[in-house]
């Protein structure tokens, strides 16, 4: 993770403060309803004394019938605002991340990895909001009460009440010393979700696949080893739970203990009233009760901690500074300049020089592994170069800025991306798409005959990963997407793969014809259909090692003939 | 069959006690810890109760006669009944903290086998955000409601109960008046509750729905760069964020009912006390020390009330997320295996008899389709996109059943072989490569067990025995290359390679590759032309391809178009149909 070592630990409590004007009536709620139940006691005996005495009853049973109404209210809008205010923390928390992660680069994204960014978005949020609607109030009347109650024993008798009071560290030691692991262990089991995650989607992104090969067990056996984990370490926690609630009742009620034999010594020798002997007891009983609160809120909050760190973790990544200002049109050149590429220890582009003109079309062709796709994300910004530069119309990428490149360069990515909405939704996925070039993309990625076949035409959902639509048609989608932003530059990446040869001749001839001017860069692997480009870049291992027009490759570029040579048997088909 | 599970806000009349049934299979072998733990809770509680009254004793018969020694006695028996409570209260929560850990792995698992069963269809039809969800965030709420709420559940339960049995015995009028306000909360809570549960339901299906989202987005995350639309992802998220925030918000105003209506009841009880046992006093049936004790114990009666308040919203929430598991736990897989099966007497490896294929959402696709493979050919399915080839395709893998007529394997009806007997004859290489995240050989070897014991250099020889090792060449470290699912470090054709070397080292009878060599360069693909010649002679091949180079060597070639499969005399056939047909698609 790139969190840096020296970052102040992000506090919890500290998360709160935009939300004062939640936290601060709920705490007052809070401390009205406690305040007037432990009044309520008092009323009872009051009630009974005064019948004792002969006075009538009815003062006290009314004041008691507005106390107890009085309490439902506080208490019912107390759990309203406590409601509210940690679903809005959650709700304002979860839109930050997104905002965060929306600046993040794709390869950010995948260090971080989907399954991580999933379980912080809902899992570790959800632990943030458990602390904020149980903890907050729970702790902050407890410490009321707490308090109130140590004044009273030691302003009763001080010998005693610092007696009494010397569980407190001990009470403290205890949270001390078991949160410090929990901690530590909640950190991990965020972790262990993660991977549960990611073996839950793969089994299900794989599905097809693992019915092919009949593989479920498999899958058992890796899902059934997360799970165990998560098991194992949930009743780590447990252990250390369950020790140290039990072991806090103990030292509260040795204080009883205390009172009762020490105090009762007092009492014997003189030194102490009984009366003040018995409301020692019940201030004890107010002191006990928020103790324990405290011991069940630990567990809250040492969850909640443990999952602010990982989201405070994201949040605290530097942000991605577009730094470029540039928002001339295009022309349409482009240049590489020695340009190296690497992944890890791995060179995936050596050194790699190119120059494309504007309204050009240039192939790149060479064989699987060779890093043309790499080639095509560097040329949108989605990598960053190791060394060289990449420029726009002789002016490097990075000074331009980053959005209003995107608006003029058109990307068809290899792998098939469909969102879970509609057709018009898929292809006008830039916002700014007006209807007449929804219309020319969809027409020039021949998909008109098929939308036409749909009952509800553009407006029909393709389901998620595109599964009710066949390999080609989502290709055709990909490209009509990226047509419909009416770019200057098309980059495509062996767009033809799935496309049947007739269909692909018509839509080459249709971006021609509808989009003149328009530079375009493609990876392919069929050369019959680059063989009239301006350039075709023959690229191996990371290294551009032919250049030219078809012609002169034939004559220059042995590898090149190769190729060709392998396509040959069938070229005067591919038309 | 509809596999979908989005149906929309009905939480369905699970009663408590029907989702507990449904539970038992997965709690049954905790029985013995249960008793042992709920008898840790019981001696809990009576502990807790005992050392009050031990206190209240040894005030009344050592302080106030100021027997000091006496008063060291009792603090030694309180002392024992506090350590006797460390025991209990350890042993409570430990061991039914442990039962929920181990049905919650119990639950998961079983979820997950569910999934593991059901077919292909299953996952066109759900999202896999909504289905995570439900493995983990639904379990979870489960979990949270069997370790930490059922121990309070019954504690309080008990106390409860003896708290009331010592009001009855008291004074049965009183005792009954006391309970009276315990008795509307039994009818408010059982009005209340179908509500609660309803509202719980809506905010974990806005929770799956935002879960769906975020994985949607983040598997994709290329394109929403690529497309400029960071802001995509900021505004679909925040609009089911906001959906979720609402139902989060109905679901906690909802579990927070109970709470304060269940304070005002403790309330009314005491008062009911108060005002009805001076009234008895007056009338001389009661004592001013029997009204005290009195409302001591109603306070022990509604105080763990207030309790199963906050438990009863937690036990909501948990049949709820029940409700979500459920609806995966009853999917039944309509694959089955068929005992009795049609046979035809036929050489052939695969034979399609009259076959029509519908999506359960949609049209037919496949009509009347009547085809026939025999052993050791090369076919090629070939025709416009859209056409129905993959379709075809996986009715001979049986990823789906026609919806009429017959797939015929080795001259039995497909329906008749177990999944482990379908799947060693029949090898398919997607068209989408599916990567698990591993290194090359833990994805050359999934779903392999012939060679998982073999080292590196072993299994190195039989990739070169099989002609595969020129392939293997193209991932920069061989074998112990590292991949990931979703990742970009290795391109889509270096995943097709991985898939074809997947499944040739199965030795499939049937091979079926769905243009399973689309991104892959003509050179290395003439080296894969080469490695499926040199195939056993008894292995057929089903090619589906747009490259024509790529099926020109078949021994039949089927022409698929509009949902109909057409045979193509030759070659030149073959291309006059693709050239000329009307597009369907």
């Amino acid at each position: 993770m790139t969190t840096p070592p020296q970052q102040r630990k992000p506090s919890l409590f500290g998360l709160l403060k935009p939300y004062g004007g939640l936290i601060v009536p709920l705490v007052l709620l809070a401390v009205a309803a406690n305040a007037l139940t432990l009044w309520l006691p008092r009323l009872l005996s009051h009630g009974i004394d005064g019948f004792i005495a002969g006075t009538s009853l009815h003062a006290v049973l009314w004041e008691f019938g507005i106390a107890s109404i009085a309490i439902f209210i506080f208490t019912y809008l107390q759990s309203i605002v406590q409601t509210y205010a940690s679903e809005r923390v959650a709700r304002d928390m979860r839109n930050d991340l997104s905002a965060k992660i929306s600046t993040h680069s794709f390869a950010e994204v995948q260090a971080i990895t989907p399954a991580k960014l999933l379980t912080n978005l809902t899992g570790d949020v959800d632990a943030i909001k458990n602390f904020v609607s149980q903890a907050v109030v729970n702790i902050v009347s407890s410490a009321f009460l707490i308090l109130g109650a140590s004044f009273l024993l030691i302003s009763i008798d001080w010998k005693l009440g610092l007696a009494v009071l010397t569980i407190v560290p001990i009470i403290g030691g205890t949270f001390y010393l078991i949160l410090g692991r929990v901690r530590a262990l909640f950190l991990k089991t965020r972790e262990i979700i993660d991977w549960l995650n990611k073996v839950i989607n793969e089994s299900i992104l794989g599905a097809a696949l693992i019915r092919v090969l009949n593989s479920q067990k498999l899958e058992h056996e890796k899902f059934a080893q997360a799970n165990a984990s998560a098991r194992d370490i949930g009743i780590s926690i447990l252990k250390l739970f369950s020790a140290m609630i039990p072991i806090i009742t103990f030292v509260a009620n040795l204080a009883t203990l205390i009172i009762l034999t020490l105090g009762g010594k007092f009492v014997i020798g003189g030194a102490m009233t009984i009366g003040d002997f018995a409301s020692f007891n019940s201030y004890l009983m107010i002191l006990i009760f928020p103790i324990l609160v405290i011991g069940f809120m630990s567990n809250v909050i040492a969850q909640a901690q443990a999952s602010y760190d990982r989201v405070a973790g994201v949040l605290a990544m530097p942000a991605r500074q577009d730094t470029g200002t540039i928002v001339e049109p295009l022309r349409g050149s482009i240049q590489m300049q020695n340009v190296t590429l690497t992944y890890g220890q791995k060179t995936a582009l050596k050194d790699v020089s190119l120059a494309i003109e504007p309204g050009t079309r240039t192939a790149i062709i060479g064989p699987t592994a060779a890093g043309k796709t790499q080639l095509l994300s560097l040329l949108i910004g989605l990598i960053q170069p190791a060394a060289g530069e990449i420029q726009y119309d002789r002016r490097n990428i990075n000074e331009y800025q980053k959005e209003h490149l995107y608006k003029q360069i058109g990307l068809v990515f290899q792998d098939s991306i469909i969102f879970n909405m509609t057709l018009r939704e898929n292809i006008a996925f830039n916002t700014q798409v007006t209807e007449h070039d929804l219309q020319k993309a969809i027409a020039t990625a021949e998909l008109s005959d098929f939308i036409a076949s749909l009952s509800e035409g553009l407006d029909t959902i393709v389901s998620e990963r595109g599964t009710s639509l066949s390999g080609g048609q989502k290709q055709r989608i990909m490209l009509a997407r990226a047509l419909a932003i009416n770019p200057k530059i098309l980059l495509l990446d062996d767009f033809t793969a799935r496309v049947d040869a007739s269909t692909e001749k018509k839509i080459l001839d249709n971006v021609a014809k509808n989009y003149p001017g328009l530079t375009l860069v493609s990876v392919t692997q069929k050369i019959v259909s680059v063989q009239e480009y301006d350039q075709i870049i023959v690229l191996m291992e990371g290294e551009i090692i032919a250049r030219g027009r078809h012609e002169e490759l034939l004559n220059t570029s042995p590898e090149y003939v190769q190729i060709y040579d392998s396509q040959q048997s069938t070229n005067t088909y591919e038309l | 069959m509809n596999y979908s599970l989005q149906k929309t806000g009905t939480a369905q009349k699970t009663s408590p006690w029907a989702a507990m049934r449904k539970l038992w299979p997965l709690i049954v072998q905790e029985k013995k810890i249960m008793s042992v733990a709920l008898t840790a809770v019981v001696a809990n509680a009576v502990l807790n109760l005992t050392a009050p009254r031990l206190i209240a004793h040894a005030i009344d018969t050592y302080i106030i006669p100021r027997d000091f020694r006496g008063l060291l006695v009792s603090g030694a028996l309180v002392l024992g009944i506090y350590l006797l409570a460390l025991v209990t209260s350890y042993m409570q929560t430990r061991l039914m903290g442990g039962v929920g850990q181990r049905v919650l792995y119990r639950l998961r698992n079983q979820i997950f086998h569910k999934l593991q069963e059901l077919p292909v269809a299953f996952f066109n039809q759900n999202k896999a955000g909504d289905l995570i969800s439900r493995i983990n965030n639904d379990t979870e709420k489960i979990n949270q409601f069997f370790s930490q709420a059922l121990v309070q559940f019954v504690g309080n339960l008990f106390m409860m109960g003896g708290a009331a049995i010592f009001l009855v015995s008291l004074n049965v009028r009183l005792g009954a008046a006391t309970l009276a306000p315990a008795l509307i909360l039994l009818v408010i809570t059982n009005v209340l509750s179908p509500w609660v549960k309803r509202k719980n339901l809506a905010s974990s299906q806005s929770l799956g729905g935002m879960s769906s989202e975020i994985q949607e987005s983040l598997n994709n995350f290329k394109v929403i760069i690529a497309f400029n639309r960071r802001d995509y992802f900021k505004t679909r998220f925040q609009e089911v964020n906001e959906n979720n925030y609402k139902a989060a918000i109905g679901a906690g105003v909802a579990n927070n009912t109970f709470t304060p209506i269940y304070g005002l009841a403790s309330n009314a009880g005491q008062i009911i006390v108060l005002a009805y046992g001076i009234a008895l006093i007056a009338a001389g049936n009661f004592t001013v020390g029997l009204l005290i004790s009195f409302l001591s114990y109603a306070n022990n009666f509604y105080s763990p009330l207030r309790q199963l308040a906050a438990l009863w919203a937690n036990f909501q929430t948990a049949l709820a997320s029940w409700d979500r598991v459920h609806d995966i736990l009853v999917l039944e897989n309509n694959l089955q295996t068929i005992a009795s099966a049609a046979t035809v007497s036929d050489d052939a490896i695969v034979e399609f008899k009259n076959v029509h294929f519908k999506y359960p959402d949609g049209k037919e696709v496949l009509h009347d389709i009547n085809l026939r493979l025999e052993k050791g050919k090369t076919y090629a399915l070939v025709g416009p996109t859209g056409g129905g080839k993959t379709t075809t395709a996986s009715l001979m893998a049986r990823l789906y059943d026609p919806t009429t007529g017959v797939v015929f394997l080795n001259g039995t009806d497909i329906r008749a072989y177990t999944p482990a007997e379908r799947t060693r004859k029949i090898g398919f290489i997607l068209q989408e490569p599916v990567m698990f995240t591993g290194t090359v050989r833990e994805n050359i070897l999934y779903g392999n067990e012939d060679y998982a014991a073999h080292s590196n250099e072993e299994l190195e020889a039989v990739i070169r025995e099989a002609n595969l090792e020129r392939l293997l060449n193209r991932f920069d470290k061989g074998l112990e290359t590292k991949l990931t699912a979703g990742g970009d470090a290795v391109s889509l054709g270096q995943k097709q390679l991985i898939a074809f070397m997947r499944a040739v080292l199965r030795r499939p009878e049937l091979l079926i590759l769905d243009e399973a060599t689309a991104n892959i360069d003509t050179v290395t693909e003439q080296l894969l032309d080469d490695i499926l010649r040199n195939l056993p002679a008894g292995t057929t091949k089903v090619i589906i391809a747009h490259r024509l180079n790529t099926i020109e060597n078949a021994d039949e070639i089927f022409f698929v178009n509009a949902g109909t499969v057409e045979r193509a005399g030759s070659m030149e056939h073959a291309i006059d149909m693709l050239m000329h047909h009307h597009r369907q698609s």
